[in-house]
């Protein structure tokens, strides 16, 4: 059996009078099981050309629904150094297609996804490099 | 200006080569790579099966004084769902829309829009009593009236 985990880190030595050290692992498994996560879809890195949700081109589907059993668990960064390119990640499934998330210039996010839903990214300068990782149980 | 960093490594044996992912960023304000977030709300809290909370609030409303200074702006978020029993879990929404589901063990680090007075970070345990530990970075945002 496979052994996946991601470690979080946070730190600071000036936000707080005292340093501020918060770290945190977890191992990715199957739900409600001790059982490891066995399927990704790779590290990918891809250019994001769309400017708006629901245009024919240029927009990234980071995960498609139910390609996973629950819960897949998705990385996301955004690869852009200026402040303010934003890559934005939307709900496809459900009406009306909601925002989701809002990454900034340098913003990641470690999300574990109820699955049923797909998520597809736009930005909003043309291009923007998106770094992505799907980790999970393949349906 | 406070400087704050958010680091997350993902290591794995699932493929022929080992998986080792690392980022890292320093959290701003938005718009700026100059200056960084320098508030937090930080705590640690027991949600019992059931019932639906407000994690946190956007709390925008437009009568205040400071109204929406949390909107749009780079709020980020972390969850860990400290239970210990494989089986407990909670679900994480933002505006009723579900974002996440955390299992014992697992957390989360999100960009938080906080778009308005209905964004807020809900939580409804559905096993259990799953203790939550969560922390927000943000610039600044408003109280309730007492």
């Amino acid at each position: 059996m496979a052994t996946t985990t991601a470690t979080l880190t946070i730190a600071s030595t000036d936000l707080l009078t005292d340093e501020l050290s918060l770290s945190t692992t977890c191992t990715l498994t199957q739900t409600g099981t001790n059982t490891g996560v066995e399927d990704t879809t790779g590290l990918n890195r891809k250019k994001i050309t769309s400017t708006a949700k629901g245009t024919a081109s240029g927009q990234i589907t980071l995960y498609t629904a139910d390609d996973f059993a629950a819960i897949p668990y998705l990385y996301i960064k955004n690869l852009d150094t200026t402040a303010g390119n934003k890559i934005f990640v939307y709900d496809d499934t459900s009406t009306g297609d909601p925002l989701q998330f809002q990454l900034d210039a340098n913003d990641w996010a470690f999300i574990p996804m109820h699955g049923d839903k797909t998520y597809k990214a736009y930005a909003s300068n043309n291009p923007t490099s998106i770094e992505f990782m799907v980790i999970g149980k393949d349906q | 200006m406070a400087t704050t960093t958010a680091a997350v490594t993902l290591s794995s044996d699932l493929m022929s080569a080992n998986i080792s992912v690392a980022a890292s960023s320093t959290l701003m304000k938005a718009g700026t790579t100059a200056d960084g977030l320098d508030m937090i709300d930080y705590g640690v809290i027991d949600i019992v099966t059931g019932d639906q909370f407000d994690l946190l609030d956007a709390d925008n409303p437009s009568s205040s004084p400071i109204a929406g200074v949390m909107a749009d702006k780079a709020n980020k978020v972390y969850i860990a769902n400290h239970s210990t029993d494989e089986t407990y879990y909670v679900d994480i929404m933002i505006d009723a829309q579900a974002v996440g589901r955390l299992y014992a063990g697992d957390w989360m680090f999100i960009p938080w829009r906080a778009e308005d007075a209905d964004a807020d970070i809900e939580i409804t345990a559905n096993t259990g009593t799953n203790k939550i530990e969560y922390a927000l970075f943000h610039q600044g945002r408003s109280l309730d009236a007492s």
